[in-house]
């Protein structure tokens, strides 16, 4: 086991940047997920940590060891790829033990290993079966059992799940926490898809640009998001933002019929803003739908658009103006498209950031 | 549309069809017709053949192919050709697996210019290269000799193997490379326990198209060679063309279809291995 730290660490190619400065810890025995869109540089920053990629300028730390200059075999490092990558003309025990062969592992002790890694991982049964005669789950579990015999410092995984089905994708998350839960190792995991990040690490960075923008505990990322773009990103449906102009301590959008009352206890972080406008940033689940007739001190009216019934609930596309927003409501809720609807906005729960630099003014100031 | 317009339409694509396959079946006799006319004639006596050259056979006999064989010693021509072939196509594989290697998946400075000058080896032309061949190989007293012969052979047909191998590397998910890499696996390691295996199809279209270029080639074997001993089957060939067997034509064709069954058993082989996926179980589901 081992902690994993970058320091200033820069990727150029050219004169193109694509990962301009990283300052990041991980901690022994951490599941840190790297999380953002396509382009953010993660698989990048994975890459640079498995070696795969060299490093413009700054430093690479595993296990307080500099490993910058040294190739992937002696940074203690196993991965894990998309795409599972194995020896497609090799059987199983022989891509499980690949990197024991050529570290000149005794017979007996090889032998040992693979088959308390296949047992693990339920995957004994096929060790004379080729990559090509197992399914999409059974080869995601040999590459991690490739992985895992070895039993390196860290391990880095490049979007492990996305080639699985979605009912596969479930059970493997679950299966992954669990066997970080039982070993312990470092993990470096990489993904695009947000409830995976927010399901399996314990610790989220979320990245753009090449910039983290925030890293934190998932619960902490969904709570208090560092500003607009980690606020958007995480949670499904995406938070709602609704630019509104401050005035007389309230948000204001005369021509969309929005007059949305500040608590006192929120007024003074909107007041930092020294903007006169300010983005209210709501998820959809603290939009509540109210009966008909029934009002609020933080109620506005919206018209609802289009009615997603998702069978446990309701998602409903709702306008006022230029504004859009999505709300969560009950399934048995009564509500039709096109009807006019008032919903009360949680304040308590609200995010308010900056119009310009979109930073969350609770944590700005 | 009209009964009379729909019996129309489907009369025209009848019509259509029937000149398909005339224009069809005009194509397989012109593909199939000498082959059938060799194989035939090959098993005709030569008098047979006089009486009617497009005629079946009415004594099939495999007489020809014995004479053939007995008398004009095709066993050792067929060996010789057999030891060029399999001897100047492995030659040329090897030669050709790390360039190849090195080109699919290095940034080697210069990658497309040494790519374009091994390249340029595919368009020499054997008539530019006889003279000087036969001025080297002299110098190294090599002219007229088997080993001789393989060297040119392979030097000949390299350029191509590293063509499809590159091509073939290529073609390699660039990841399994990688996990072989972040698994201890050094340049060697990679190439020899991942890449290598996995171009064996590569590597046997490689060296199946080496292996019949070689066995169709006449003109380094006849100007490189003096000694009967040493001749590939297509030089041996040539006694059949001399004066004594002029107007003898089961002769020739006998030894035509002789000389092209390693060929077609090659090919049979191989063709199995050729066509199949090779990378499946690799990446993804």
């Amino acid at each position: 086991m081992a902690e994993v730290t970058l320091e200033r660490v820069e990727k150029r190619y050219g004169s193109y940047t694509v990962v301009p400065h990283l300052d990041l810890k991980i901690e022994d025995g951490e599941f840190a997920v790297l999380v953002g869109p396509s382009g953010c540089g993660k698989t990048t920053t994975l890459q640079m940590m498995a070696g795969l990629e060299t490093i413009s300028s700054g430093r690479l730390l595993i296990g307080g060891r500099d490993v910058t200059a040294l190739p992937p075999k002696e940074r203690d490092i196993a991965m894990v790829f998309q795409s599972y990558a194995l020896f497609p003309h090799m059987n199983v025990r022989d891509n499980i033990n690949f990197g024991l062969k050529i570290r000149r592992t005794p017979a007996a002790e090889m032998q040992a290993m693979v088959s308390e890694v296949a047992q693990r991982l339920q995957i004994d049964s096929y060790l004379d079966r080729l990559p090509k005669e197992l399914s999409g789950g059974q080869r995601q579990r040999v590459a991690l059992a490739r992985a895992l015999v070895r039993r390196p410092g860290v391990f880095l995984m490049d979007e492990p799940l996305s080639n699985l089905d979605a009912k596969l994708r479930v059970e493997a998350r679950s299966f992954l926490s669990k066997m970080h839960h039982e070993i312990g190792t470092t993990t470096v995991y990489v993904t695009h898809d947000q409830s995976e990040a927010m399901t399996m690490g314990s610790r989220i960075v979320v990245m753009k640009g090449g910039v983290i923008q925030q890293a934190a505990p998932p619960l902490e990322i969904y709570r208090k998001p560092a500003n607009r773009f980690v606020a958007g990103f995480i949670g499904s449906p995406s938070m709602n933002f609704l630019e509104l102009e401050v005035a007389e301590g309230a948000l204001v959008d005369g021509a969309a019929g929005i007059r949305i009352p500040l608590p006192d206890s929120r007024s003074a972080e909107v007041a930092r803003s020294a903007s006169p406008t300010v983005v209210l940033g709501v998820r959809p689940e603290h939009l509540h739908l109210l009966a008909d007739g029934e009002g609020g001190q933080y109620a506005t009216v919206f018209q609802v658009e289009v009615v997603q019934h998702l069978g446990n609930e309701m998602l409903l596309d709702i306008v006022a103006g230029p504004h859009r927003a999505i709300a969560r409501a009950d399934e048995d809720a009564r509500v039709r498209e096109g009807e006019r609807r008032t919903f009360s906005v949680d304040m308590d729960r609200v995010h308010f950031f900056h119009p310009r630099t979109e930073v969350n003014l609770a944590i700005s100031g | 549309m009209s009964d009379v317009a729909l019996m129309m339409r489907q009369r025209s694509l009848v019509a259509g069809k029937l000149i398909g396959l005339m224009l069809l079946a005009a194509l397989v006799f012109v593909w199939l017709g000498p082959i059938i006319l060799v194989v035939i004639t090959s098993m005709k006596s030569n008098d047979a053949f006089l009486a009617g050259p497009f005629a079946l056979p009415t004594e099939p006999t495999i007489a020809p192919y014995l004479t053939v064989w007995n008398a004009l010693g095709f066993g050792p021509l067929l060996a010789n050709s057999f030891l060029y072939a399999s001897a100047g196509s492995a030659l040329a594989v090897i030669l050709a697996l790390v360039p190849s290697f090195a080109l699919s998946r290095f940034d080697v400075p210069g990658k497309k210019l040494i790519f374009g000058i091994i390249l340029t080896g595919l368009m020499l032309p054997q008539q530019t290269v006889l003279i000087p061949l036969y001025d080297t190989l002299r110098a190294l007293n090599l002219l007229d000799t088997r080993i001789g012969l393989i060297i040119v052979h392979a030097a000949y047909g390299m350029p191509a193997q590293i063509l499809i191998l590159r091509g073939f590397m290529t073609t390699i998910p660039r990841e399994i490379e990688k996990a072989a890499f972040l698994e201890g696996a050094t340049d060697f390691q990679v190439f020899w326990k991942v890449i290598l295996p996995l171009s064996v199809p590569g590597i046997m279209v490689g060296f199946t198209l080496n292996f019949i270029a070689i066995w169709k080639e006449f003109v380094f074997g006849l100007v490189l060679l003096n000694s009967e001993a040493n001749f590939p089957v297509t030089v041996g060939m040539l006694k059949l063309n001399s004066d004594r067997y002029m107007a003898v034509f089961n002769l020739p064709a006998a030894g035509l279809v002789i000389s092209q069954i390693p060929i077609v058993i090659l090919f049979l082989l191989s063709y199995r291995k050729l066509s199949s996926g090779n990378f499946a179980g690799a990446v993804k589901g």
